[in-house]
Order: structure tokens, then C-alpha cells, then sequence
């Protein structure tokens, strides 16, 4: 009964097969070449370090499917229909490849018909198929009946129906393939007088059309009539996949296995062999498609649209026109667009050159200044991405193209920027604001001075230095420390900004200086461990600095006061009697993964009763002030998102919104004074309270 | 077209005010710790305007500064904005120089640089604000002078410059070279690119003493200043808080439109 062994037209089976086989193939390969060679636009950079680990964790988070189901929830189960499609189409990848490639195109069997392999196999596809058909159910209803936000786009009305067709043919087209299944193996069963309970939905089938009469030439003719239907569109979505964001397994699993490794948004440094090179030959960030690295542009064709970045980025939440998702959609049509004449055109005397075809730039057209700098850096949208896109490095790409060379910003941005040149700082012009080291006058502390060593430093950061409520934290910061008999040294007034407003600002060159500076003088003091308050100037230092040469021991002192009091060098005795929350700051959190000592801190406190807001952890939300945003305008006509996660707050019911970041509390304090809510609400810092609790009585 | 800019190195305006103390007895302010000071406010307006003017028409900008070693690093800000060359002109003989001194001594460096179009000064210092170097600056070159300009064009070998005045501005030409000072109007100065910071950072900025720009000892010499300061205070700082209201935010505004053409 085999359909390749048969002759059709005087043609013999396996020529048909093999001619299809190789068109679709061909077309396959010619598009995906097509598409690996767009990548080769970009430039260069290293993502082959690490080679054994990268591919043990992209095989760990597919075939465990976690990239689809670390979001699931009760609001949003589609991963769980994600995780049975990836599965079931795995088991029939290899049976298709088993039983199709290898049994009818070369004639090889890997196992004898009706060995126990072959039952086995055979029920897991049988399962498998009911699976996904049932997966396929739950993906359309979500798209066509529930219609989540996530799913929607402001689309015109033709793209929006192509848009449709191409989904509707492709569910039409994984049910086909089940049915088909089921029915080419009932007939097979049948044929064969085969009666089993295993498979079970074929064996059903099978005893059904055998039961029927219908004549074993009726059923070799349907059954090979459905297996060359069945192959057809097979190969239909071989032909179909490269041209559609369901290139997705593909390209999503090398965005896995090229994900960055550290931190959760990597940085290049830009070397500074570019300043040295003729005018105009080099471009400072990105100003063009082909100024984003290869694996920058891979991320574009990893998108599978989920949406899930667009409906948890803060910016896009509170009114804003930034959306994650659309930058990448958008980049990724900007380099369909000029990829082609951008590859003709390569190798010519000029590869610079803009396309004839098109008229677009890039920062304007494609991705606009407003949005590029509403971005706060939260990263909530890279944590929900199961494609690993890294959308705050493309971000901080182009900024670092407006402000190195265009010299384009907001006013605030740029005020603050010419506050970090000139002064080190980015809190100049503000009311209340301190000068540099002066909390540590009438302290007993260790200001470190020109020929001093000391093993430990307490890195305040700008913030906790210089603005009135944030020394409070300071000043009870030192408390702890010495209570807990910790041996450390202050720069004082000699201590500057880490770097980090210039940075995620785009002014990189400054952050660089300053990056060379501070390493300098930690080396100069002997400094072996850093010890901050500030997540930002944490993260820098722990991740960004060792590029410079930088390699501290940085501790957040969330980290280690929940060393101290799982140690009990610390007691906390003070009764809180107060309910509070955690906000988790999106530099601890999700950039280096510090959610419980927080909370352990908190829980440790007496009578502090802690309750959880409904976006924490993972989910957390920005207080607003990641990113440079503290000091740049927020896009006039939309809600602060500091307000947002202040309401947010106070529909929890608590007293007290305790965080562990500098920011955040400038943030909340004034949310809190805006809203009118300065009586019933209080923003604290963990150490504050930590410090009052261990106060004698 | 080649410009000249002086700039001066200032205690940091934005100190907050109760950081700010003197010293009676010297009459001097005291700077206190951990503020760097910066380049004067109208001064760095006064780069960008040579920025912008280079902009248009090429050339070379120069910028001198007379005070400390550190004003090393004013003359590298202004360089990072743009400008190619620059001088410090540190003596301890220009010490506490008063506004004809400091003209003096820019004047001497301004010739030795020689080959100029147009000079560039701030309106005023953001520390003394006396507002007097530029014109006499203009007297010792002999060359015309303009002041408070927030709009500068070369055009057909002129300049013509647009003058803020207090109820709107003039136009009016001069020829090069000549002497403006520049007034805050002429808007925010540019942050300093990627290429200007690395410039800077690698410049060596020559320090140039009394004897390298040959300045005479006399106008140099204290008994012959013509300013003297006889005393030095801090101004008593008093601050009334009064909210406007009305019934609508269209009321409390002309209610706050009121109070401030009275106040005016």
C-alpha cells in the first residue's frame, strides 16, 4: 500500500516525492540563506564564548518549554497550549522523519512493523495529535473569541487580513495534518486487520472501518490519496514557515542560545578606536539598520508578535507611545525593506550607502525620538519574552546615536547630562540638595584619604549623598554597619557618580571616563569589596565595571544585612506594627535577581506584616526612575508612572511602600505629595527600618 | 574665520545657597568641598556661539582662561564642545587681578595668539558679574565692541548681531574684527559628543605665565587696580510663600497674572 512505491502517470512515487521534496526544500533553504545573510549586515560581535553551557541552556529552556511557560497564570494559560504544540509537533518532527522520510523516501526502517518501538511511538503521536488539536482550539478561541490585549495592533485593515488569513490557513492547516493522521493510520490499521487498544484513538478508527466493509482497494486508494495530501502540505509549510514569524523554533532557539550572559541587559562598551577612526566612517550607536550587531537584528526574526513586552512595559501601560513589540516589528520591516539593495550594495566602494528605495531614517521614521527616550530600562518586557529579545540594549543604542552624534535630547535629559560632565553628578539644580561628603561630618566613620587601604568601602552614591531624604537612609545604612561590626572606609566628598544616568542615557563616552576614574581609585585604596545601597550603581559596578577592568566584590546591602540577621549579628527587636509592601527595584529584581533577602529582612522585622502587590517580583513595576528617567521628562499628556504604581500601592491597603533603591524612594515620595496621600501612606527604605528596629529601647 | 573666546573658571552656581561661605576677613569666598568649579554660565554660551559660527563657516576657535591650573579643565569643557585650541594663563602675578588687570593680561595672550576675526566674551561673570572685561578687553585691542548678543552671523565680511535690549532686541552690524559679549539668550549650550570628550581628554593645554605673553609688571600690580573691595557679605536670603487661588485654574491664573504685573 505504500503511495511511493506506487506509479502515477507512468511516473514512478519516489520521483514525485523527491522532486516535491527538493522544490519545497529548496525554497526552505533559499529563504532562510536569504534571511542568515541579512544578518550578516550587521556587525560583528562575540556570542560564541561559552559555547558547551549556551547550548545546554537553549536544549534545557526549549524542550522544557519554560521560555512559553514562565508567564503563565491564571489570566493567561496560553503557554501551556504553546508547551503541548511544541511537544506534540517535536514527536511528529521525528515520526515524520521515522516514518515518512526515512521508511517511504529511502526505504530504511528503524523498526519493524508492530514492535513494541513502533506501539509506542505510534501512541505517543496518536496522543500527541489530540494535543495539539486541542492546543490549536485554545489559540484560536484566544485570538478570535477572548481577544487578549496583548494579541491586539493598530494595524491597517489590509495587513490586519492578511494578517488573518495567514493565521486561519495555519490553524486550518495543523488540525488538517492531525485529522489526516488520524485517518492514514485508522486505514492503515484496517488495511492490515490490525486490532489494538494502543494507540488508542487509531486503534478506534481502525476496528470502526473495519467494522464499515468498505473494500481494501477503496481503502489503499483513500489512504494514498490522504498521504499525498497530507505530504503536500507538509510541504506547504515548509515553503510557508521562512516567510512568516513562524520561523519563530528557529530563529527563537538561536536567540536562546545567543542570549547575553550576566546581567539581564548587556552593554557593549563603544571602543575608543572609533573616535580614532576618519570622520563620518564610524557611527556612534546606531543610526542606521546596519549599525546593530547580528545578533541585535537576529532578535527581529526571533518575535513571535506574543505581545507580552507591550503589555507589561510601564511606558506603553501609562499612555505612552513606546512599544516594545513595535520597535521590534518595526526594525525587523525597516531591514525586509532595505536588506535587499543593503546586500547589493555590500561589497561596493561605498557599503554605506542608503538605499535608493528607501527614504526612511531610521530614528524619525522607523523608531521615534519620543519613544526612544520614554524607555525607563525595567526590563519588564525582556523578563516576559520568551524569545530572549534584548530591547533596552536597541534602546540605549540609538540614544547613545542622538547624543553622541546628533547632540539630540530632551532639555531635561540634556540638563542632566551637562550635570554629569561637568560636575559628577546628576542631581545639580534641585532643592534640598547637600554637598558631596558632608553627611559624614560629627560621624565616627573612615573617609578615605590619599595613601589610605581599606579592605571594604561603603559606596553611598549620589543620590544617598547629596538629596536631603535619601541621606536619611545613608546615615542609617552606616548605623547598621557598624552595629553589625562591619570594618569600612567612605570616599566622602571625593566620591563621584558611578556612571550609570550617563549610560542608560546614551552618553557613553562619559560613562566610560567615569568608569576609568572610580576603578582607578578603588584600586588606588587597595578596595577589594564594594558594598552599595544603590541597585543602579550595584548593578553597574558588579556587571559594567569588569569591562573596564574593574573587578570588585559588590554587595547590595539588602544581601548582606540578610546575611547578618540569618547569622544574628543583627537583632531586630523594635516592634514595626505596621503593614506594609516590597517594591521591588527593577535593578535588584529583575536585573540581578534579588527578590528574597528583601523580603527576608522585612519578615525578620517584628510585627511587620508584609503583603504582596499584585505586580511584584518578576512581574514588578517601575517606579519610573530607571534609566535616566528620574531626571528626564516624562512624555507630556501621560500618566507618571510613578502615580500608576503609587494607586497601585495604595489599593493593597498598606501603610508603608518600603523599597531598597534611592530612586524608587525619590519617586514614591513625590507620587505620594502629588496624590495627597502624605497621611496615610509612607515611603521608607528597608534599611530605615531595619535601623529603627535594632534601636534599644 | 578664526575666534578668540576668554572664559573663566566660577564657584559652581548651583551650590545650594546655605553651602555658600566667605571669608570677611580676606574678603573671599571660601569654595567649599567637593564641588568643582565649572566654566562661568555666560562664557560657555559664548563657546557655543564660536561653536555655532564654526558650524557655518569653518575656522578655528581659541579659547583662553585666566586663573588657576585647574582652569585646565574649563578649556578642555570648551574644547570638548568644539573649540580647537586652547591656553591658561596662570601667574601669581594675575592673582585677584580686578577687571582692568584681567583685560590686561587676556589682551597680551589675545596678541600673541594674533590672526583673529572675533572675540567672544560672556556678558558677565557668574561669580562677580561685573560685566566690564569685554569692553575694556575691545578698548586695549582697539576694536569695536558689542554686548549682550543673542544672535551672531557673518555676513559678507561683517557680523551682524542681534542685541538683547529689555523690552525686545536690535540688529546691528560690525566689522571683523570685532568684540562681542554673549547673553544667555543665545540658548543652552550643546552637551560635548563622543568625539569632543575624547579630544578633550587627550589635549595638552600649554599654561602660559606673565613672561610668555611678555605682560608688563605694572598693570599687573595691585596698587595700580582700579577696583578695591572694602567689604564682602552674603546677601540675607528671604522667602515668602503665598499660594494664588480662584475658583477656576482659569481665575487663579489671572489672579497670578496680577500679582506678578504688580511685583513687575
Amino acid at each position: 500500500m505504500s503511495p511511493v512505491s506506487a506509479t502515477y502517470w507512468g511516473i514512478p512515487g519516489y520521483v514525485i516525492f523527491w522532486a516535491l521534496f527538493a522544490i519545497a526544500f529548496g525554497i526552505f533553504i533559499r529563504r532562510v540563506y536569504f534571511l542568515i545573510r541579512l544578518l550578516g549586515l550587521g556587525k560583528p560581535e562575540n556570542r560564541f564564548d561559552q559555547l558547551r553551557q549556551r547550548i545546554i541552556d537553549m536544549l534545557a529552556i526549549n524542550l522544557s518549554q519554560w521560555c512559553s511557560l514562565k508567564t503563565v497564570s491564571f489570566k493567561d494559560l496560553s503557554g501551556i497550549g504553546h508547551a503541548l504544540m511544541f511537544w506534540g509537533f517535536g514527536v511528529f518532527l521525528i515520526g515524520y522523519v521515522l516514518f515518512m522520510g526515512l521508511r517511504e523516501g529511502f526505504g530504511i526502517s528503524v523498526s519493524s512493523a508492530g514492535s513494541l518501538f513502533e506501539k509506542i511511538y505510534l501512541s505517543l503521536m496518536d496522543l500527541s495529535a489530540l494535543l495539539i488539536i486541542l492546543a490549536v482550539i485554545q489559540a484560536a478561541i484566544k485570538r478570535y473569541v477572548t481577544k487578549p490585549e496583548r494579541l491586539e495592533r493598530k494595524e491597517d485593515p489590509k495587513e490586519a487580513l492578511i494578517e488573518n488569513i495567514k493565521m486561519i490557513s495555519l490553524f486550518t492547516t495543523m488540525i488538517l495534518l492531525m485529522l489526516f493522521y488520524y485517518w492514514m493510520e485508522g486505514i492503515r490499521y484496517a488495511f492490515n486487520n490490525i486490532t489494538t487498544s494502543w494507540p488508542p484513538i487509531t486503534g478506534a478508527l481502525a476496528s470502526f472501518l473495519a467494522g464499515s466493509g468498505i473494500s481494501q482497494e477503496s481503502l489503499s486508494a483513500t489512504y494514498k490519496t490522504i498521504w499525498w495530501l497530507n505530504y503536500l502540505l507538509l510541504l506547504g509549510a515548509v515553503v510557508y514557515t521562512p516567510h512568516s514569524k513562524h520561523l519563530h523554533p528557529l530563529f527563537s532557539s538561536a536567540n536562546i542560545l545567543f542570549k547575553p550572559f550576566g546581567s539581564k541587559v548587556v552593554l557593549e562598551p563603544i571602543p575608543l578606536e572609533a573616535l580614532e577612526a576618519p570622520e563620518g566612517s564610524v557611527t556612534l550607536g546606531v543610526s542606521k539598520i546596519q549599525d546593530f550587531s547580528w545578533k541585535q537584528l537576529l532578535d527581529l526574526y526571533a518575535c513571535t508578535w506574543c505581545g507580552r513586552c507591550h503589555v507589561n512595559c510601564p511606558a506603553q501601560l501609562t499612555g505612552k507611545t513606546l512599544s516594545p513589540r513595535e520597535i521590534i516589528l518595526n526594525l525587523k520591516e525597516h531591514l525586509m525593506e532595505a536588506g535587499p539593495e543593503l546586500l547589493a550594495n555590500k561589497g561596493t566602494s561605498s557599503p554605506e550607502v542608503q538605499p535608493k528605495t528607501m527614504s526612511k531614517t531610521m530614528i524619525g521614521d522607523v523608531v521615534a525620538e519620543e519613544e526612544i527616550w520614554a524607555c525607563t530600562t525595567c526590563a519588564a518586557c525582556q523578563e516576559v519574552c520568551p524569545s530572549n529579545i534584548e530591547h533596552i540594549r536597541k534602546v540605549i543604542e540609538l540614544r547613545r546615536n542622538l547624543v553622541l552624534e546628533q547632540s539630540k535630547m530632551p532639555e531635561s535629559a540634556q540638563l542632566m547630562l551637562r550635570n554629569m560632565q561637568q560636575r559628577g553628578h546628576p542631581w545639580a539644580g534641585v532643592q534640598s540638595m547637600r554637598l558631596r561628603g558632608d553627611w559624614t561630618s560629627d560621624l565616627d566613620i573612615k573617609v578615605l584619604t590619599d595613601g589610605d587601604s581599606v579592605n571594604t568601602l561603603f559606596w553611598v552614591g549620589c543620590t544617598g549623598a547629596l538629596v536631603e531624604r535619601n541621606v536619611k537612609a545613608t546615615l542609617a545604612m552606616t548605623k547598621v554597619l557598624k552595629a553589625s561590626g562591619v570594618d569600612f572606609g567612605v570616599l566622602g566628598d571625593a566620591e563621584t557618580c558611578c556612571g550609570d544616568p550617563a549610560r542608560r542615557a546614551g552618553y557613553e563616552f562619559q560613562f566610560q571616563m567615569m568608569a576609568e576614574q572610580n576603578i582607578e581609585m578603588f584600586k588606588s585604596f587597595n578596595i577589594k569589596e564594594i558594598i552599595t545601597t544603590c541597585p543602579h550603581c550595584f548593578n553597574t559596578m558588579k556587571h559594567e565595571y569588569p569591562k573596564f577592568g574593574g573587578d570588585f566584590k559588590v554587595v547590595h546591602y539588602t544581601e548582606l544585612i540578610a546575611d547578618f540577621v540569618r547569622q544574628g549579628k543583627l537583632n531586630l527587636t523594635q516592634a514595626l506594627n505596621a503593614k506594609l509592601t516590597y517594591h521591588d527595584p527593577c535593578y535588584l529584581g529583575r536585573y540581578n535577581g534579588i527578590y528574597h533577602d528583601p523580603r527576608q529582612i522585612l519578615e525578620a522585622i517584628p510585627k511587620a506584616k508584609l503583603e504582596e502587590m499584585e505586580r511584584s517580583k518578576e512581574q514588578g513595576f517601575c517606579c519610573g526612575g530607571g534609566g535616566g528617567l528620574m531626571w528626564i521628562e516624562e512624555q507630556p499628556g501621560t500618566t507618571k508612572i510613578s502615580h500608576m504604581r503609587i494607586e497601585e500601592v495604595h489599593k493593597s491597603g498598606v501603610e508603608m511602600v518600603v523599597s531598597a533603591c534611592p530612586y524608587c524612594l525619590q519617586m514614591f515620595e513625590d507620587a505620594i505629595d502629588h496624590k495627597g496621600m502624605k497621611e496615610s501612606l509612607k515611603a521608607r527604605d528597608i534599611v530605615e527600618l531595619v535601623e529603627e528596629s535594632m534601636k534599644k529601647s | 574665520m578664526n575666534t578668540i573666546v576668554c572664559v573663566k573658571q566660577v564657584l559652581d552656581p548651583e551650590i545650594p545657597p546655605a553651602k555658600f561661605k566667605i571669608d570677611p576677613g580676606t574678603k573671599q569666598v571660601i569654595p567649599p568641598p567637593g564641588v568643582p568649579p565649572v566654566i562661568s554660565v555666560f562664557d560657555e554660551r559664548a563657546v557655543e556661539a564660536a561653536c555655532r559660527l564654526k558650524d557655518k563657516h569653518k575656522g578655528k576657535i581659541t579659547v583662553i582662561s585666566m586663573g588657576s591650573a585647574k582652569a585646565v579643565d574649563v578649556i578642555k569643557h570648551a574644547i570638548s564642545m568644539g573649540a580647537d585650541d586652547g591656553y591658561v594663563l596662570q601667574d601669581p602675578a594675575f592673582e585677584n587681578l580686578d577687571s582692568f588687570g584681567t583685560a590686561y593680561v587676556l589682551g597680551k595672550a589675545i596678541q600673541k595668539i594674533g590672526n583673529y576675526d572675533l572675540i567672544l566674551c560672556g556678558r558677565y561673570s557668574a561669580d562677580w558679574g561685573a560685566g566690564q572685561v569685554g569692553s575694556i578687553l575691545a578698548e586695549i585691542l582697539s576694536i569695536p565692541v558689542v554686548t549682550f548678543a543673542c544672535d551672531i552671523q557673518a555676513v559678507n565680511k561683517n557680523l551682524r548681531i542681534k542685541r538683547i535690549m529689555k523690552d525686545g532686541y536690535e540688529v546691528v552690524e560690525a566689522p571683523m574684527p570685532s568684540l562681542i559679549t554673549v547673553s544667555g539668550e543665545i540658548g543652552l549650550p550643546r552637551l560635548p559628543g563622543g568625539m569632543g570628550l575624547m579630544l578633550a581628554r587627550k589635549k595638552q593645554i600649554p599654561i602660559w605665565k606673565a613672561q610668555d605673553i611678555g605682560a608688563d609688571p605694572s598693570p599687573l600690580d595691585k596698587a595700580n587696580a582700579h577696583i578695591e573691595v572694602t567689604s564682602l557679605s552674603l546677601p540675607t536670603r528671604k522667602t515668602e510663600c503665598e499660594f494664588v487661588t480662584g475658583n477656576t485654574p482659569g481665575e487663579a491664573a489671572v489672579n497670578l497674572a496680577q500679582k506678578l504685573v504688580r511685583l513687575m
